[in-house]
């Protein structure tokens, strides 16, 4: 009697994943992003996609998603509520401003879109070269090597984790020796590696 | 509509080793007008639910149903989510044994997922989802039992209805017949089709099959049953099955002392004995 006593690879990465992209694809493709190239929110997207995928998938509480990805639960909740139809309106310009978590309401967005077309979980991954040639999946990737860390991580942890990992054609390792340490959370990491961007 | 009738699953019977099997039937055309013909087990690609306050008898029969399966050449997955694998192998070989099947062919036929000791197969849904994929892809699987369903949100049952769909349309999508064995919370009619998580359960799959037992503790019940003072009646019945006409009556069954489930006759018949 074969016993399977470990889950196998977990396909959440990889839904992440592609609620990344496909809120990318939502905000007009990559030849929009090109003009907004320096939005300061995609690590946010990151993490939103993460948190949407986590809350709908997994079936995690606030308060595990807030521990896995090093956020608070507060945030956690205000992505996983966002009102996706006001940031619809607003992406669109319809309004004015929408009073919410943006990032949220896009990766909750792109998340419907695909379960509704039955995408979700497919192997449709970001369309690799021209995502690395902008530079934009570096977060997703981060936070899947990161996963089941603890927090606050030194820099050998890290280093072991992203050893290989080329971030906008550097070395993850050369970044990580220019960081400040320990890192508290899994969003100051993302924060400290954009500043070195 | 017409797009549909190459992918209408076909209505026959998964054996459970158990007279359950000739509770469920289908209508056919014969010479004397239509006829109803046993279907020989649950219908193929059901998810049913299988209910119960403890010691009904629901793990008895999801066992049986994986013996008699695996005994029959039918690979099956069986994740356990309250009794380890180890003590789960005992009671198939005891079952096996007391069936008369030949334990090498079960053992060889089923493949078990051992959530009771692993948190992340328990508590998140999606992992346990990729393995139960990997597993029926990799080891070609066509019968699942998942034992407890319950088990899988015991604390947060507020997220039950949501937990319990993404198993079924998984199972749905996957071409398994399949059983979950849910537990009951104390306040539920034991008679019900509730479970822990309300409802959920008995309203998302395609049927449930209630067991029960009632102990006879009064002169009226001795004399109604014809059972001595303290004894336990076993009860079973289905409740509701949206894929095929079935038997509504209750029945009674026994358990017997390796382990296996014996439906007798049907309640209004044993009282009369």
């Amino acid at each position: 009697m074969e016993v399977i006593s470990k889950p196998v690879a977990t396909s959440i990465d990889t839904m992440a994943e592609q609620v990344f992209a496909e809120s990318i694809s939502l905000l007009g493709g990559l030849k929009k992003l090109v003009e907004y190239r320096n939005l300061t929110w995609l690590p946010s997207l990151a993490e939103a996609a993460y948190v949407v995928v986590l809350r709908n998938e997994a079936m995690k509480s606030y308060a595990e998603i807030a521990r896995e990805l090093g956020i608070t639960e507060q945030t956690a909740r205000n992505i996983a509520t966002a009102d996706e139809e006001k940031v619809r309106a607003y992406l669109a310009q319809e309004v004015e401003s929408a009073d919410e978590h943006i990032a949220g309401g896009l990766a909750k967005l792109a998340y419907r879109k695909l379960k509704k077309e039955g995408r979700l979980g497919e192997e449709v991954r970001l369309a690799q070269r021209e995502a690395e040639v902008l530079g934009i999946d570096w977060a997703v990737h981060v936070l899947a090597r990161i996963k089941g860390l603890d927090f606050p991580v030194e820099k050998e942890q890290l280093i072991e984790r992203l050893r290989g990992l080329v971030i906008k054609d550097r070395k993850a390792e050369e970044i990580l020796e220019k960081l400040e340490y320990p890192v508290k959370t899994p969003a100051e990491l993302l924060h400290r590696i954009k500043e070195q961007l | 509509m017409a797009e549909l009738e190459g992918k209408a699953p076909k209505l026959f019977g998964i054996p459970t080793g158990t007279k359950l099997d000739e509770l469920f039937y289908k209508i056919e055309k014969g010479e004397q007008g239509y006829e109803r013909k046993p279907l020989g087990g649950i219908p193929y690609l059901a998810v049913m639910n299988i209910t119960g306050i403890p010691d009904t008898g629901k793990s008895i029969l999801a066992e049986q149903f994986a013996v008699a399966q695996a005994s029959a050449g039918y690979r099956v997955l069986y994740v356990t989510v309250e009794s380890p694998a180890n003590f789960l192998y005992t009671a198939l070989k005891q079952k096996s044994e007391a069936l008369g099947a030949d334990f090498a062919t079960v053992e060889k036929n089923i493949v078990v997922i051992d959530a009771s000791d692993n948190e992340e197969l328990r508590e998140n849904p999606r992992a346990l989802l990729d393995t139960m994929a990997y597993a029926i892809k990799e080891k070609k699987i066509t019968n699942v039992i998942i034992d407890s369903i319950t088990g899988l949100y015991e604390h947060k049952e507020v997220a039950a209805r949501q937990i319990v769909r993404q198993f079924f349309n998984f199972l749905k999508k996957w071409h398994q017949t399949a059983l979950l064995v849910s537990q009951k919370r104390s306040a539920q009619a034991s008679e019900s089709a509730e479970a822990a998580g309300g409802l959920a359960v008995a309203h998302i799959v395609d049927g449930t099959i209630v067991l029960d037992k009632k102990i006879i503790e009064t002169r009226w019940d001795v004399s109604l049953y014809h059972l001595p003072l303290g004894s336990v009646l076993r009860t079973l019945r289905i409740d509701g099955c949206r894929l095929a006409p079935h038997d509504s009556r209750t029945w009674v069954f026994d358990i017997s002392d390796l382990g296996v489930i014996d439906i007798i006759a049907p309640l209004e018949e044993y009282i009369k004995k």
